[in-house]
């Protein structure tokens, strides 16, 4: 009995000290967005008026821009999921394979995960802007004199592009992880019984990959949706705000208009749409796992 | 909750210091924009050590988002004793942290202009102060105009047609337009504002109010979208990706004979391409009245004293060091290279600051437009133009977008 309650205190001294960090870095943050969202506030006034539900009808009734953001958003996130995961599946197939260079070529795919998202950004807006129109000169390619940061429907694959050459080695190591962990007697036996490359990939590496495939596609679908910085450093939403996402939106709302009240709002808006697409996507992959 | 976490914060530093802090040095926190002045202020602050030894002034600045960090530091009660903003219409938004300077000595050596952008909306107090004065117009390449044998530069709109046509039959591109930067547009848009009518913030507070309309002031309407036209179609390859590198290198590499939205910021870095290009400065071309094509002079930033702080007297001993002191008056011109925004006479080696005193001296100045709206209606101002000029937006909704952003982001609420 004694020793049950010491193992209790000790279990809740030991949570305390991470409890209290995530608290004040998280949760109390979000409590008082929560309240700031009711409320009209610039960011730096003293006064902070409260207004009800007055900030949610304005997002919702008056102005149609959340909503374009919202579908920009939803759009770029799509696209992301795609391609990072058909990308980095296909990837990964090839890199498990011993080939001579496979492991400089695992390198070389996982270098741009641990740069930081604003130096790609810039990296890639220089390429876009300077580098093109160089190659362009040398190689008369018409494709690059398309003005590729400056047109607000190319500016929009260019984001997706940056985005997923950026974090397409995190998913190609999960993914590598998952193809390795496939047990060779079964694919084996799937070879004695006659069952084609394809075949074996379609009907026994893929299914057994289920619990990777999770992974990916949750990771996928947060960094999709949480999108900014990227964005910032190629295009800061331009051009002509053609590629402001959700949360460079809230930012601008809330940081650059002052509307502090409604940028907390829109937050919390956001937080409300990522919690159920994300419970959702986590569902569906869930139940089409398959365990051996 | 905001109190209560400050007051933890501040009983924390309290707890932390008190022992070894005990009536010292006392220190003024300084955080403000412009980074690219921070070495001369290092030196003022060198120079105010040798003055008053017993005061320390810790310096911080900031390349981006200097607006964001400051509410941070607003809002964690760690206000900085010296802060600064945009002059005119952001003056009001920090107006509750700021002290009114107005009493204090330098008013005496402070510009005229200078202090009109630091009064509040009623015309009452004064709550900053400028590190530089300002000017802006349309920077121009000598030796190209001479080329092009344009021996006037244009200062009405078909004069501008006509110099853009010749430049073009030399085979010289005329602009590169920065148009991928939404503060060139209002930079541009200030001059137009300046030709539209003699009392800009009066005409701004209309459209705040929603009782004007841009159709109804053909200089705008008409000259001011005839202008981002034609930059548009003599100026770069893919505008919308032009930046400020973008127009400083083609200009200093000689691809283009003008870049609009600049001013004296840009010299240096042209001076350092090519240092023997002949750089021209002029009022931009908004009518075809020749005396409207004016260069715009003022002071866009504001640096600012907070009300609460509590080394104010020695905080307000520093600013008036600033202002009147020989050292002081001497810095604006000798080291920091900037308009200075006192009475002094000074050389400058600037050529564009040159041309711009001079311009000033013979046709007068406009009024500085900008800030009178504050940067949150610019930034979407810019992005609206900037679809403008991508196409996906014609002259008719892009009027009535930006008659829109006045009343949502300035208007009262």
């Amino acid at each position: 009995m004694n020793r049950k309650r010491l193992e209790k205190v000790e279990t809740f001294l030991f949570t305390m000290p991470a409890a209290i960090l995530v608290s004040v870095m998280i949760y109390i943050p979000f409590v008082m967005s929560a309240v700031y969202s009711l409320t009209e506030w610039n960011g730096i006034s003293k006064a902070v008026t409260f207004i009800g539900i007055e900030n949610f009808k304005t997002i919702f009734l008056e102005s149609k821009q959340f909503l374009n953001v919202l579908i920009f958003t939803g759009k770029y996130t799509a696209l992301f999921m795609i391609l990072s995961n058909v990308l980095a599946l296909v990837l990964a197939v090839v890199l498990v394979k011993k080939i001579k260079t496979a492991n400089i070529l695992r390198g070389v795919f996982f270098v741009p995960y641990i740069m930081s998202m604003t130096i790609v950004g810039f990296i890639w807006k220089f390429i876009f802007s300077q580098g093109f129109a160089r190659l362009f000169e040398i190689s008369e390619w018409g494709l690059l004199n398309l003005s590729w940061l400056g047109n607000g429907d190319l500016a929009f694959y260019s984001v997706v592009f940056v985005g997923v050459w950026q974090q397409l080695g995190f998913y190609i190591v999960l993914y590598i992880a998952g193809l390795q962990a496939v047990p060779e007697d079964v694919l084996e036996a799937a070879t004695v019984d006659g069952a084609s490359k394809v075949k074996r990939f379609f009907r026994i590496t893929l299914p057994l990959l289920g619990p990777s495939i999770t992974i990916c596609l949750f990771m996928s679908l947060t960094n999709g949706l949480k999108v900014f910085d990227i964005i910032l450093a190629l295009t800061k939403g331009g051009p002509g705000g053609a590629t402001y996402s959700a949360t460079l939106d809230i930012y601008r709302e809330a940081f650059q208009y002052n509307n502090y009240g409604i940028g907390s709002a829109k937050a919390l808006i956001f937080f409300v749409i990522i919690l159920i697409l994300t419970q959702l996507v986590l569902g569906f992959s869930r139940r089409n796992e398959v365990e051996l | 909750m905001k109190r209560y976490l400050s007051i933890f914060v501040v009983l924390v530093l309290l707890i932390g210091l008190g022992s070894s802090v005990l009536a010292e040095k006392a220190t003024i926190n300084m955080f403000i924009s412009m980074p690219e002045y921070s070495d001369a202020i290092h030196e003022l602050i060198d120079a105010y050590q040798e003055v008053k030894p017993d005061v320390t002034i810790n310096y911080e600045t900031t390349q981006n988002d200097y607006p964001t960090l400051l509410k941070v530091k607003l809002n964690s009660g760690d206000l900085p004793d010296i802060f600064a903003s945009t002059s005119g219409k952001e003056i009001e938004l920090y107006k509750e942290y700021s002290r009114d300077l107005s009493d204090q000595p330098l008013m005496e050596t402070m510009l005229p202009a200078i202090k009109e952008a630091m009064t509040d909306a009623n015309g009452d107090g004064m709550y900053g102060i400028a590190i530089k004065g300002n000017y802006f117009g349309l920077i121009y390449n000598k030796d190209l105009f001479e080329q092009a044998d344009i021996t006037k530069f244009p200062e009405t709109i078909s004069e501008l047609e006509i110099a853009i046509e010749k430049l073009e039959a030399e085979g010289i591109t005329p602009f590169s337009s920065g148009f991928g930067e939404w503060w060139v547009f209002k930079h541009v848009f200030q001059h137009f504002m300046a030709a539209a009518t003699d009392d800009v913030p009066a005409l701004i507070q209309k459209f705040e109010k929603g009782e004007a309309k841009i159709k109804d002031y053909p200089e705008l309407y008409d000259n001011f979208f005839r202008f981002v036209d034609l930059v548009k179609e003599h100026g770069d390859a893919k505008p919308l990706e032009s930046s400020l590198n973008t127009e400083i290198s083609s200009f200093a590499t000689g691809r283009a004979a003008m870049i609009i939205g600049q001013g004296p910021w840009v010299e240096d870095s042209i001076k350092e391409i090519d240092p023997g290009l002949k750089i021209g400065f002029a009022g931009y071309p908004v009518s075809e009245d020749p005396s409207q094509s004016q260069v715009i002079t003022g002071a866009d930033q504001a640096v600012r004293i907070s009300k609460e702080s509590d080394v104010l007297p020695e905080v307000l001993d520093f600013v008036n060091w600033w202002y009147t002191s020989d050292y002081g008056k001497a810095w604006f011109a000798d080291v920091a290279g900037v308009v200075p925004p006192i009475a002094v006479d000074v050389e400058s080696d600037y050529a564009i600051i040159n041309q711009g005193s001079a311009a000033v001296e013979k046709k007068g100045s406009a009024p500085l437009g900008i800030i009178y709206s504050t940067d949150a209606f610019h930034s979407a101002f810019g992005e609206t133009m900037q679809a403008y000029v991508g196409g996906a937006a014609d002259k008719e909704a892009t009027c009535t977008i930006i008659e829109k952003l006045w009343m949502e982001i300035d208007g009262e609420k």
